[in-house]
């Protein structure tokens, strides 16, 4: 059973199952996720808390793996559309009065506008994985400076309390648990979707090979942009919905080395562009950071070791290493035929 | 009646020097026609031009009268035309059968196919290269001679008008090649499908092809019949000047 | 307006400097080294242990200089061995992650030894005047600095064998290694050369204001900036860039301010990457 679990997690794994069968794991999660706090963790605010910054984390994960995981597009500026999101939720529902909610739709309408032009420069200028790498980093540093520097909108580096909050969603840290685990299953169950549907299809021939992928007929560019576009409405959302229930943001809250280094740790960790690869990760990172915590001023550097450690030795990814680890007895190890260039010929060719 | 494919005063220049000049030809409905010429003559770049792959720099290309040059490779799939690669392009994380869905799925134009029917036509056009006993495994299994009927599989399943090869021959033996040739009159024979086809293996061009088209620094030297075109002397010496320099 | 300018210059030849070095690398095999500031901020704070030792101000540089070296050496010959191992974009994906895992490392190794490291690099002597401005002494001896070290780079890659080699490896390794050029020992040559250019850009910097601990993630993006505008991989584009951003800056600053001046400096390089990819000078 575990077995059949971890197969079915393999990143890049078409598949096959269609309609209610393929959602199977998702709402496996969503119990999952149901049940921890009444039977662990719901009576500390501590690791209740712990548990929410988890699930945050997460979300951004998934949303980077539609983007980078399915399509390799190195988004470096998870922060900055999540920043869009938080701080288009509280300016509009703050300066503008308009109701949190519709903030917090807007937010998340830009932030894919931007992902999306993004996406499409990119695709325009055939900017291979290190310049899309490089102009989305150069949008994110650009966007901080920006929040520093209109003090008079944002609040520069003092930061913004967002009148609109829910108060209710700070003080009771369980439903804010229960609205970001809402918030994981509906973008696992998206991502799901997305795979089962042709656009998966379209995603894993392009991940492999992307003129094979154009010969075959497939707009690759379209693909890409429709990736960056639903990836980066997802971070948005999940960046002006944290701001709404958190109630204070600040750039530091959505910078570069607070958000996208650890969602890239996360993902590639858990396994690009696999299923539950970035929920696993964002789960693994948080309990190791905190194992880490107790270690003071050199926890910095441990993190430093583990990112290289993590990186060198399983660079693929986790969910992929069980993958394999799971597949090996199910796969007899030779193939039918040697792979070699004059093997016996193709049977019955006439 | 209008030809399948006109391809007028095609050119592509690389940095100044012409990979293919003011190249002209037409292809009927149902032909088998194979481009040969000397290493660097410019049949790859030739087929790329046509299938999108490559943007000209001056000419036409036309498809049943409509226009083609220069659209993005996926738009000329959709057109109708496809390409199998001198190095055959698979995608190595997938399973031979998930290949051939592939080019079932995104390759027709009316829209893409849903995946029970994409299915049915990959295991369809796997079983007329015969491969279909090794549909479920991964691409990686497969030797040279079978990727390339993979290939040729995955650009069948889209059911193209016009199929373009590009020395899907070279580095075969003798059996593999006479399957190959087996398999392309077929393509032409069962399923209607017009072949450009580019090729060094003589053998293999004297017996299928109907017209061949010899290219020599990037322009037609001539055309015609097989057995006529092969005893031209200017093919001959242009064959020799390459034999000697190797 | 002419001070302005003269500032601008000096901070150019700066970033020229601390381009070069980032740009080494990266020409040799497409890794960007995300730790690059941090080698900086590493060599600053072995200048200041040095120094507060008692050690002369020279002797402190040259051990920072070392240090920073000996780092960067040592990063070529552990974690970039798997990197290089493997090719295009895995590598290039791979070199990225393991080298911000790098930073982090360095930075927290620093962090935790002296959160509150500075280093101030104090010239003394009076300004001296050049065209009609009065320069201070230190700005004089950062740019005679960076432009001996830059002058002694372009003859080393330009007119040495090694640097020839160097040069080819950075053209074609599959090629170089054919004519007997070992790839990894230039790779091991250049990150030594990289290395010690950061720490010469960390010492000429601090002259004009104090380097901190915290800085590295700062000079790593300059040093991105600087390389994307003058083009990966080129050496004297990186140069030009550099000068042309400084003057840039300083010019934006002195004017508009410095978050706008960060803005535009991103901008140039945003820009750059729309327009002309390849940078001013790239290959
Ligand atoms: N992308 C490219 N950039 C620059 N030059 C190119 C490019 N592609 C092909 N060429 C040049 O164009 C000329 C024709 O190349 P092409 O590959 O079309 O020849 P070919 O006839 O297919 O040769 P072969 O028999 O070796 O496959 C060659 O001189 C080649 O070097
Ligand atoms: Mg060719």
């Amino acid at each position: 059973m575990v077995v059949r679990v971890v197969r079915s997690l393999r990143s890049g794994t078409p598949v096959a199952r269609s309609g209610l069968a393929a959602l199977l794991p998702v709402a496996g999660t969503a119990v999952v996720l149901a049940v921890l706090p009444p039977i662990w963790f719901g009576r500390s605010t501590y690791t209740t808390g712990l548990a929410i910054i988890t699930l945050v984390f997460a979300s951004y994960a998934v949303g980077f793996n539609v983007i980078f995981g399915s399509t390799s597009q190195l988004f470096l500026c998870v922060g900055a559309l999540a920043g869009i999101g938080g701080y288009a939720t509280a300016l509009f529902s703050d300066s503008a009065s308009l109701p949190v909610f519709v903030g917090v739709l807007l937010g998340t309408l830009i932030a894919a506008i931007v992902g999306g032009v993004l996406s499409w420069i990119a695709v325009r200028r055939s900017l291979g994985v290190i310049f899309t790498g490089i102009l989305t980093l150069v949008f994110s540093l650009a966007f901080q400076n920006l929040l520093l520097g209109q003090r008079q909108l944002t609040g520069g580096s003092t930061g913004h309390e967002l009148k609109a909050a829910a108060t209710t969603l700070a003080d009771d840290r369980v439903g804010g648990y229960y609205l970001f685990a809402a918030l994981v299953v509906i973008f696992l169950i998206v991502f799901r979707l997305i795979q089962t549907s042709h656009v998966g299809w379209a995603f894993r021939a392009l991940r492999d090979d992307e003129t094979a992928a154009e010969l075959t007929g497939i707009d690759v560019s379209r693909y890409r942009v429709y990736a960056a576009v639903v990836g980066s409405a997802m971070i948005g959302l999940t960046g002006g919905l944290y701001a709404y229930s958190d109630g204070f943001i600040n750039p530091t809250t959505f910078a570069f080395n607070q958000i996208d280094v650890l969602v890239l740790v996360m993902v590639v960790f858990g396994g690009l562009g696999s299923l539950l690869g970035p929920l696993l990760g964002a789960g693994v990172f948080e309990a190791v950071d905190q194992l880490l915590s107790s270690s003071g001023q050199i926890r910095e550097f441990l993190y430093g070791l583990m990112i290289v450690a993590l990186f060198l030795g399983f660079r693929r990814g986790l969910v992929p290493a069980l993958g394999r680890l799971a597949r090996r007895p199910v796969v007899p190890a030779s193939p039918l035929q040697p792979r070699t260039d004059d093997g016996p010929a193709v049977p019955s060719a006439t | 009646m209008i030809p399948l494919l006109e391809v007028d005063d095609l050119t592509k220049h690389f940095g100044g020097l012409p990979a293919v000049h003011g190249v002209t030809f037409g292809i009927d409905d149902g032909e088998i026609v194979a481009v040969v010429g000397p290493n660097g003559a410019g049949k790859s770049t030739l087929l790329k031009l046509i299938a999108g792959l490559e943007r000209p720099t001056r000419g036409s290309i036309r498809l049943r009268d409509e226009p083609v040059g220069g659209l993005p490779a996926h738009q000329v799939r959709r057109k109708g035309i496809t390409m199998v690669m001198q190095t055959p392009r698979t995608f190595p994380s997938l399973t031979v059968l998930e290949n051939a869905m592939l080019g079932a799925m995104f390759g027709p134009a009316h829209g893409v196919i849903d995946e029970r029917e994409a299915r049915r036509r990959a295991a369809e056009s796997l079983a007329f290269v015969g491969l279909e006993a090794l549909a479920d495994l991964p691409v990686e299994t497969l030797n040279l001679h079978q990727q390339r009927f993979l290939d040729l599989a995955k650009a069948l399943a889209g059911r193209p008008q016009l199929l373009l090869l590009d020395e899907v021959m070279a580095g075969l033996n003798e059996t593999e090649i006479r399957a190959s040739v087996e398999i392309v009159r077929r393509v032409r024979d069962k399923l209607g499908t017009t072949v450009l086809w580019v090729e060094h293996v003589m053998s293999a061009v004297i017996e299928l092809a109907e017209r061949v088209i010899v290219l020599d620094f990037g322009s037609v030297l001539t055309e015609g019949a097989p057995d006529v075109v092969m005893r031209d002397s200017r093919v001959i010496e242009a064959y020799l000047g390459e034999a000697q320099i190797a | 307006m002419k001070a302005v300018l003269l500032d601008g210059i000096v901070l150019g030849l700066g970033f020229g400097l601390l381009g070069v070095g980032l740009t080494l690398v990266y020409g040799l095999g497409g890794v960007l080294n995300l730790a690059y500031g941090e080698l900086a901020v590493l060599g600053a704070m072995v200048v200041s242990l040095v120094k507060d030792a008692g050690a002369p101000l020279a002797l402190a540089a040259v051990a920072g200089v070392a240090a920073a070296m000996a780092a960067a050496v040592l990063l070529d010959l552990t974690v970039m061995r798997p990197v290089y191992r493997q090719s295009g974009e895995h590598r290039v994906l791979l070199g990225l992650l393991v080298t911000l895992g790098v930073a982090f490392l360095i930075e927290g190794l620093l962090n935790w030894r002296d959160p509150l490291g500075a280093l101030t690099v104090d010239i003394g002597g009076g300004p001296i005047g050049i065209f009609g401005v009065p320069m201070p002494m230190s700005s004089i001896w950062a740019s005679a600095i960076t432009l001996g070290a830059g002058a002694i780079l372009v003859v080393f890659l330009g007119a040495t064998t090694f640097g020839r080699a160097i040069r080819s490896v950075m053209q074609d390794e599959v090629g170089a290694r054919l004519v007997g050029i070992s790839p990894s020992f230039t790779r091991t040559v250049i990150f030594a050369l990289s290395g010690a250019l950061a720490g010469l850009v960390a010492v000429t910097s601090a002259m004009s204001s104090p380097l901190t601990v915290t800085q590295g993630f700062d000079l790593t993006s300059f040093a991105l900036i600087v390389t994307v505008v003058g083009g990966l991989g080129s050496v004297t584009g990186a140069f030009l860039a550099g000068l042309l951003l400084g003057i840039v800056d300083t010019l934006s600053a002195y004017y508009v301010g410095q978050y706008i001046t960060s803005v535009v400096l991103l901008g140039a390089a945003g820009l750059t990457i729309l327009i002309r990819p390849r940078g001013l000078l790239g290959r």
